[in-house]
């Protein structure tokens, strides 16, 4: 008895080894062709790695110098959503060989800083970069709240006070990174239209309480700062209006609130619409001349002495927009405004006509208002510029 | 040995199957809504004649309010017009539920196709290359070496020409102010060509001068129906109603009355 449990013992045992053997083996197996799986998969992987396109190499070169007949010559450049290196740099450098000494760009506080404290100057440096070699003059354009600086459910363009200081730090910051490299800061957007102002009503006193907060902290980062202000939408909007309030009054309204210490010059947006550059200035009339209707509320309020920046403005040739006009019209007010301001405008620094490119057509209106298109051709407006700027050669 | 039944052969087909009738059922797709209603919302911006205006009498008129009308009449409904639109407040329309579609001489978008869907195009605004009615050998832009092309300065049939008279010999690039001084330019043999956009060159043939369209668009503007991306059997109809009418005759009929041309 003892004998037969014992060899049915060694039996179970053999049974069970050998079991084991079987598995080991399918294992083996299993395991040998799933490596061979793994080696086909990255064998693969490195077919197709090694098929990619190559890297377009970028090389800032030797530092160029802007030739121009008139050195207010500037454009608005919209590089903020460009993300290949050598568009950025040639964007840049059809702007100076169109023979424009400045250039606006945006630089958003909320793709900088998307955390508190942590910033993320990889694409600024890279535009700042590019500009600088192709000899240009940046005027930074900040705003664009951060999800952590606003309450939910806001737009990107809602600020409560209690944000102030956070984004006169981030102000600050931008001039300490840039000292020497970039001066002139335009603080907000529009700030006299609703949804430039997060969808409220707007309000020049609070914006010009964020003035008095950035104003300090911009010059502290840097002594040499231009801090621009309003940068306002022409509009005739009635006071009351719930899109915004037009901004010959807006203007009053931050001279009102105590705005004169903190800014030292006026960004300006001069739409000529369906005017040309000459036409004349009226209260009731938005035109490229409006210009000087802001100039003279400057001058009223003691701020004769501050120079203005035209930072958004020109003409559109869009077909079926009521403000628009023909392209031929368009050609020639872009050079005749260039030239107006030389002539006539001494405390203009700079005429930054919107907008230099797009990095993918837009299909509406807005494509109408570019200098070239976004596969770099240039169009009669830019080469008429260029010849306007003794850069036709 | 395994004897558990593969699931996985069968449950792919029937998930892909009720995702098909998920699809195809989907509660937002209008179409059932519109015959339901006997109601088509047509959005426009009236203010681009001759595609979509008010007239002295306040009357609703143009080549979109025509077509909007005839595609409702074929689907078996009645067409209401929203025509009080902004344009940049058209795709809005669609999004905010105001409007089953717009029908406003709206470009196909690539950049809105992830929420708006496009029907097949009804007219094709690009630029068109315009000879005089005689001429027999100028088919298309490679033709042009050697001769002179009328544009209207500052617009996309000058960039296009400017880019031409970088490859091709001896073309000589003429601006004029309008697009209509290009036609004109043609007429009287001052230009070989002109290269204007399909309405301008519709629009001066249709008033009579000499001239003819030649080839092939040279750009492409293509106007067409949009719609919410979702309402999948909604464009299938507008489709197939935009195809009959093609066919037999309809959208040329329209496109020729109010567009003019041959």
């Amino acid at each position: 008895m003892v004998n037969h449990l014992f060899r049915t013992f060694r039996a179970f045992r053999a049974f069970r080894a050998f079991r084991a053997f079987r598995v080991f083996r399918a294992f083996r197996v299993f395991r040998a062709f799933r490596a061979f799986r793994v080696f086909r998969l990255l064998l693969f992987l490195l077919t197709l790695w090694s098929l990619r396109p190559p890297r377009v190499l970028v090389v800032v070169g030797p530092p160029q110098e802007v030739h121009t007949t008139n050195p207010l010559v500037g454009i608005h450049t919209r590089l903020t959503d460009e993300v290949e290196e050598w568009k950025i740099q040639r964007t840049l450098q059809m702007v100076r060989e169109m023979g424009a000494p400045w250039i606006v760009e945006f630089f958003p506080w909320a793709y900088i800083e998307p955390r508190p404290g942590q910033f993320d100057w990889g694409h600024s440096d890279m535009v700042i970069r590019h500009a600088r070699a192709q000899g240009l003059t940046v005027i930074a354009r900040m705003g664009f709240v951060p999800e952590w600086a606003r309450p939910k459910d806001t737009t990107f363009n809602y600020m409560d006070p209690e944000f102030y200081d956070e984004f006169a730090a981030f102000v600050a910051a931008f001039l300490a990174r840039y000292r020497g490299q970039v001066n002139h800061v335009i603080i907000w957007n529009e700030p006299n239209l609703s949804l430039e102002w997060g969808y409220r009503p707007v309000d020049p006193v609070a914006y010009t309480e964020m003035l008095r907060a950035v104003y300090p902290a911009a010059h502290a980062a840097n002594p040499d700062a231009v801090v621009l202000a309003g940068a306002l939408a022409p509009t005739l909007e009635p006071p009351g209006s719930a899109v915004g309030l037009n901004d010959l009054d807006y203007l009053k309204g931050m001279y009102a609130a105590g705005a004169a210490p903190y800014f030292d010059a006026l960004a300006v947006h001069a739409y000529g619409t369906n005017f040309p550059p000459e036409a004349d200035p009226a209260p009731d009339v938005v035109n490229f001349r409006r210009t000087e209707l802001l100039r003279a509320i400057m001058e009223v309020h003691g701020d004769g002495h501050k120079p203005v920046y035209i930072t958004e403005g020109g003409w559109n040739d869009h077909p079926r927009w009521a403000r628009a006009v023909r392209p031929a019209q368009r050609v020639a007010y872009t050079v005749g405004a260039y030239e107006w301001a030389r002539q006539h405008w001494p405390w203009c620094r700079a005429v930054a006509f919107w907008a230099f490119r797009y990095p993918a057509p837009l299909h509406n209106f807005q494509d109408y208002s570019t200098f070239v298109t976004d596969d770099f051709r240039p169009k009669p407006v830019y080469l008429a510029v260029q010849e306007y700027t003794g850069n036709d050669q | 040995m395994n004897n558990r039944p593969h699931l996985t052969p069968c449950i792919l087909p029937s998930c892909l199957l009720a995702l098909l009738l998920l699809v195809s059922c989907s509660p937002a797709d209008r179409l059932d809504r519109i015959l339901e209603t006997g109601i088509l919302r047509v959005g426009m911006d009236a203010s681009y004649p001759p595609f979509e205006s008010i007239d002295g009498e306040g009357n609703l008129v143009g080549l979109d309010v025509d077509l909007g009308r005839e595609l409702a009449r074929r689907l078996g409904v009645e067409a209401r017009f929203v025509a009080n639109l902004s344009y940049d407040g058209l795709y809005d329309a669609l999004t905010a539920d105001q409007v089953d579609v717009v029908i406003s001489a709206l470009y196909v978008d690539p950049m809105r196709m992830a929420d708006f869907a496009y029907s097949r195009s009804y007219f094709n605004a690009g630029q068109v290359l315009v000879v005089r009615a005689d001429t027999t050998d100028i088919a298309e832009m490679a033709d042009l070496a050697g001769r002179t092309l009328a544009v209207e300065w500052g617009s996309e049939g000058d960039v296009v020409a400017r880019t031409w008279a970088r490859r091709l010999a001896g073309l000589t690039v003429l601006p004029c102010q309008t697009s209509e001084e290009a036609l004109a330019r043609v007429t009287s043999g001052e230009a070989d060509a002109a290269l204007v956009d399909h309405l301008s060159a519709l629009a001066g043939i249709g008033q009579g001068l000499p001239l003819q369209m030649v080839g092939d668009p040279v750009t492409d503007a293509l106007y067409a129906v949009a719609l919410r991306r979702q309402d999948s059997a909604l464009l299938r109809a507008i489709n197939n109603a935009l195809t009959a009418m093609e066919e037999d005759g309809t959208l040329p009929r329209l496109r020729q009355r109010w567009l003019g041309g041959p």
